[in-house]
């Protein structure tokens, strides 16, 4: 019994280690993520219309109307 | 902004606001870049730019973040601020979409 136990209960372990661990952060050189985003005029705009035109500089901010 | 589209870029400004808002904000302030809305916080999270916090009245809000990507799709530069009240110069933006050769 002790000889599947432990192992058994390593591996609980290391799947709660992965699920826990924050999911892994965009980096350069990584293909971003594609999204699918509201923009004026009842339009959807997706990353990849925009990439499919040239370069894109994207920026967020917290809200508007309050200068940040 | 005329020197983001000179060096042949698309400046997109995206808020956890609703589209609704950003569009007014947009015309009261002559804003002439796009402006996305991600109001159900899909894109935001992906892109390491969500801040949830209790305290504030927003409770799931974008941070202050800056992306340059390539016309294949691929991340070139990142700069996520700390400080959501943090401005990046936009010459500091434009000098890194330069050097990133996109």
């Amino acid at each position: 019994m002790r000889r599947i136990a432990l192992p058994l209960a390593a591996a609980l372990l290391l799947t709660g280690l992965a699920l826990a661990s924050p999911v892994a952060a965009l980096e350069v050189g990584q293909k971003a993520p594609d999204f699918t985003l509201a923009a004026p005029g009842g339009k959807q705009v997706k990353l990849s219309d925009l990439t499919a035109k040239g370069p894109v500089v994207i920026f967020t901010f917290i809200q508007a109307f309050t200068g940040t | 902004m005329p020197q983001f589209e000179a060096a042949g870029a698309q400046v997109v400004g995206v808020s956890a606001d609703h589209i609704a808002t950003l569009e007014a904000w947009g015309k009261q302030n002559h804003v002439h870049y796009l402006l996305l809305s991600d109001f159900r916080r899909s894109m935001l999270p992906a892109y390491d730019a969500l801040v949830t916090d209790d305290k504030s009245p927003i409770y799931r809000y974008a941070k202050r973040a800056y992306y340059v990507i390539d016309k294949n799709g691929v991340v070139r530069w990142i700069k996520v601020e700390a400080n959501p009240l943090d401005l990046l110069d936009p010459a500091e933006v434009l000098k890194a979409l330069k050097e990133s050769g996109v």
